[in-house]
C-alpha cells in the first residue's frame, strides 16, 4: 500500500474509516428498525401536524410525513444525523491534510522527496474521497440490513440517494477544510472554521424556510443543496449536486494554489 | 573550477519579528564536506529550507547543481538525500515501511541500499517507529536520508542523539561518502565535529555568513581554556609570555588560561613544576566567534567581509 501519498493515507486509515462507516452504520440501522415499533406514531404525526408550519419547516425540508419510513427517516436521520456522521469524517481529515504534516514536523521529510506539492492535495483528497463513500456504504447497509430484518418498505434507492447527498455535503464542506488547512498550516483552525461554516449553513438554510427576507440567501449554504430537493424522495437532484462538487472544487483549487505558494511552517 | 554544487547569491530570508538570514553568500563543491557551523538559532535550518525550497526567499537566489532552487525544485531534490533538524518520522510505520514509502516517492528500485546502511549504523528497521528511542530514530533517519545513495546529503545536526559508538560509526560513512565523491553539507552547532568530519566550514551567526574557513586553518587556529593545577605555588611571569596564552588567571596553585593554536608552549612552561591536574575545556561557540571575529559581529559590515578562507585577521582575536 505504501506506493504513494494516497497509499499512505489508506494505509493510515483504512480501520479508522471501517470502524467508522460500522458505527455510522448503527443509525440508520436503528431508525429503519424501530419504525414499525413506534406505535404512537400517530400520535406523533398528529403532534407534528399541530406545530406551526414555521416549526415544522425547521426540522425538515419536506412536508413532514411520519406515516411512511422516508418521511420517518427524513426527520429523524438526514436532517442531521447523516451529514454529521459524514462531515465529522471529512472536515477532520481535510482539515488535516496538509497541516496535520505540517504542525506533527513531518511535512519537510515528506516534501524531501521528489514530489510535487500539489500531488500531496490531490492524492489525500482522492484517499478521503474513497473514505467518504465507504462510510456512506456504511450507512446504506446499515438502512438495509434494518429494512431487511424489520420487513419494512424502503426505497433503498432513494436511500442511495440520500446518503449520497450527505457525502455531497461532506466533499463541499471538505473542501473549505483543505483549503483553510492549506493556507493557514493550522489543521484544528481549519476543521473549526468549516465546522462553524456547517453550523451557519445549517440555520441559514433552516431560517430561509421561516423568514421572508432570508429565503433568497438560502442558496449560499451547502445545506440548501443538500436538502433542499428533498432525495429521498425525489432523488438527487443534479443541479444541486453540482452546486456541492463545485464547493469542494474550488476548495480543492484554492488549497493547491495556496499549498504551493506558501512557506512551509514547521 | 567546476561548477558548485551549492550556491547561493544575496540569498535573503526575511520573516517579521523573528531572524532569517541576510545576503548569504556560500559555495559548496562538488565532493567535500562542508560545515555549517553556528548556534542555535544562527539561521542554519532556514538556509536548509530555502535550498529544499520549504520556504521561498525575500531577496537573492540559490542554485544546486547549477538549477534554480524554485523553478527547478523538483529535480534537485531527486538527487539529494536530507535528515531534517528536530526530525519527526512517521509514528504508525515501521522503519522498512518508511524506507519502502520513500523508495515509491523516490523511484527507487528497491530499499536494499537504506538496508546497507542500517546494518552499519545497528538501526533495528522491523519495529514500529512510535517504539523507537530518540536515537534509533535519529539513526532511521540517517538511513532514509542515504538511502538512495544520492549525490548531495544535507544533514541538519546528523549526531543530535546518537550514542559514541553510532556516532563514530556515522563519522566512518561520512569518509566513505566523501571517498566516493559524493557531496556532504552537514550544519552543526559543535565545533569538534564539524572538525572531525569537514574539509570546509562556513560560519554563521545571527543570520550573517561570518566566515568560511578549511578546517585545517580552523585547527590551527584552535582555542582552548586551560586549567592547571601546581603543587607549588606559581608566578604569573613564568606564563605570560607564553605565545597564544590569554586572559590568563593565578590563583595560589591554579591556573587558567584561554590558549590559541598549539598548546605546546604551555605545557612545557608548566613542565618546570610540579604538575597535579590538567584540565582542557572545549569553547562554546559564543566565545570562538568572540576570539576569531570580534564582538562587533551582529552590527558588523554585511558584504565586506567576502566569505573567502582566512578573512578574519589576528588583529582581531588581540583586540577581543
Amino acid at each position: 500500500m505504501l506506493r504513494s501519498v494516497f497509499g499512505k493515507v489508506v494505509h493510515d486509515q483504512w480501520r479508522m474509516v471501517l470502524g467508522w462507516a460500522a458505527f455510522a452504520a448503527i443509525w440508520p440501522a436503528m431508525y429503519v428498525a424501530l419504525y414499525p415499533s413506534i406505535g404512537a406514531i400517530g400520535d406523533m404525526q398528529r403532534l407534528l401536524d399541530q406545530m406551526p408550519p414555521a416549526v415544522r419547516e425547521f426540522f425538515a425540508s419536506s412536508s413532514l410525513d411520519l406515516s411512511s419510513p422516508e418521511g420517518f427517516l427524513n426527520m429523524e436521520l438526514f436532517t442531521f444525523v447523516a451529514p454529521l456522521l459524514v462531515l465529522a469524517y471529512t472536515v477532520v481529515v481535510c482539515g488535516g491534510a496538509t497541516a496535520g504534516e505540517e504542525e506533527v514536523g513531518t511535512m519537510d521529510l515528506l516534501l524531501a522527496n521528489p514530489l510535487p506539492r500539489w500531488r500531496i492535495v490531490v492524492e489525500k483528497s482522492a484517499a478521503f474521497v474513497i473514505g467518504t463513500i465507504v462510510i456512506g456504504i456504511g450507512m446504506w447497509v446499515g438502512a438495509a440490513a434494518g429494512a431487511a430484518a424489520v420487513g419494512v418498505d424502503l426505497d433503498l434507492g432513494l436511500v442511495g440517494q440520500a446518503i449520497a447527498s450527505s457525502c455531497l455535503l461532506g466533499f463541499a464542506l471538505g473542501g473549505v477544510a483543505l483549503a483553510i488547512g492549506a493556507i493557514t498550516g493550522r489543521r484544528w483552525l481549519a476543521a473549526g472554521v468549516a465546522l462553524m461554516i456547517t453550523i451557519a449553513g445549517f440555520f441559514l438554510n433552516g431560517l430561509g424556510a421561516l423568514v421572508d427576507w432570508i429565503e433568497p440567501w438560502r442558496p449560499i449554504s451547502p445545506f440548501y443543496h443538500y436538502i433542499a430537493n428533498d432525495p429521498l424522495s425525489n432523488g438527487l437532484d443534479a443541479g444541486h449536486a453540482l452546486v456541492l462538487v463545485a464547493w469542494a472544487l474550488v476548495g480543492g483549487v484554492v488549497a493547491v494554489v495556496a499549498f504551493e505558494r506558501r512557506d512551509l511552517s514547521r | 573550477m567546476p561548477d558548485p554544487i551549492i550556491h547561493t547569491e544575496r540569498l535573503t530570508k526575511r520573516y517579521g519579528s523573528a531572524r532569517g538570514i541576510e545576503e548569504l553568500d556560500l559555495d559548496v563543491r562538488a565532493g567535500e564536506v562542508f560545515g555549517f557551523l553556528g548556534p542555535n538559532g544562527a539561521g542554519k535550518t532556514t538556509t536548509i529550507r530555502l535550498l529544499l525550497d520549504f520556504i521561498r526567499p525575500t531577496s537573492g537566489r540559490a542554485l544546486l547543481f547549477g538549477l534554480d532552487s524554485r523553478r527547478d525544485s523538483r529535480a534537485i531534490r531527486r538527487r539529494i538525500g536530507y535528515l531534517p533538524g528536530e526530525l519527526r518520522l512517521y509514528d504508525s510505520l515501521s522503519g522498512v515501511e518508511l524506507l519502502t514509502f520513500f523508495a515509491h516517492l523516490r523511484g527507487l528500485p528497491s530499499i536494499d541500499g537504506g538496508r546497507r546502511v542500517a546494518e552499519r549504523l545497528d538501526c533495528d528497521l522491523t519495529r514500529e517507529i512510535k517504539a523507537l528511542s530518540h536515537g534509533n530514530r535519529q539513526k532511521l533517519g540517517l538511513v532514509q536520508a542515504l538511502m538512495g545513495d544520492p549525490e548531495l546529503t544535507i544533514f541538519d545536526e546528523p549526531t543530535l542523539g546518537l550514542d559514541p559508538l553510532v556516532q563514530a560509526e556515522f563519522f566512518k560513512l561520512v569518509d566513505e561518502l566523501r571517498a566516493a565523491g559524493r557531496t556532504l553539507f552537514v550544519s552543526s552547532h559543535n565545533l569538534p565535529e564539524i572538525q572531525r568530519i569537514c574539509d570546509r566550514v562556513g560560519i554563521i551567526r545571527e543570520g550573517r555568513l561570518l566566515a568560511v574557513e578549511s578546517v585545517s586553518d580552523l585547527k590551527r587556529r584552535a582555542l582552548r581554556r586551560l586549567e592547571l593545577r601546581f603543587a607549588e605555588p606559581v608566578s604569573p611571569e613564568r606564563f605570560a609570555r607564553v605565545p597564544g596564552v590569554r586572559e590568563l588567571v593565578i590563583n595560589g596553585l591554579h591556573l587558567s588560561c584561554v590558549v590559541t593554536g598549539s598548546v605546546d608552549p604551555v605545557l612545557r612552561a608548566a613542565l618546570e613544576l610540579r604538575v597535579e591536574d590538567v584540565i582542557s575545556h572545549e569553547p562554546s561557540l559564543e566565545e570562538i566567534f568572540l576570539a576569531f571575529y570580534g564582538d562587533g559581529v551582529a552590527g558588523g559590515p554585511p558584504s565586506s567581509a567576502t566569505p573567502t578562507t582566512g578573512a578574519p585577521t589576528e588583529e582581531v582575536s588581540d583586540v577581543a
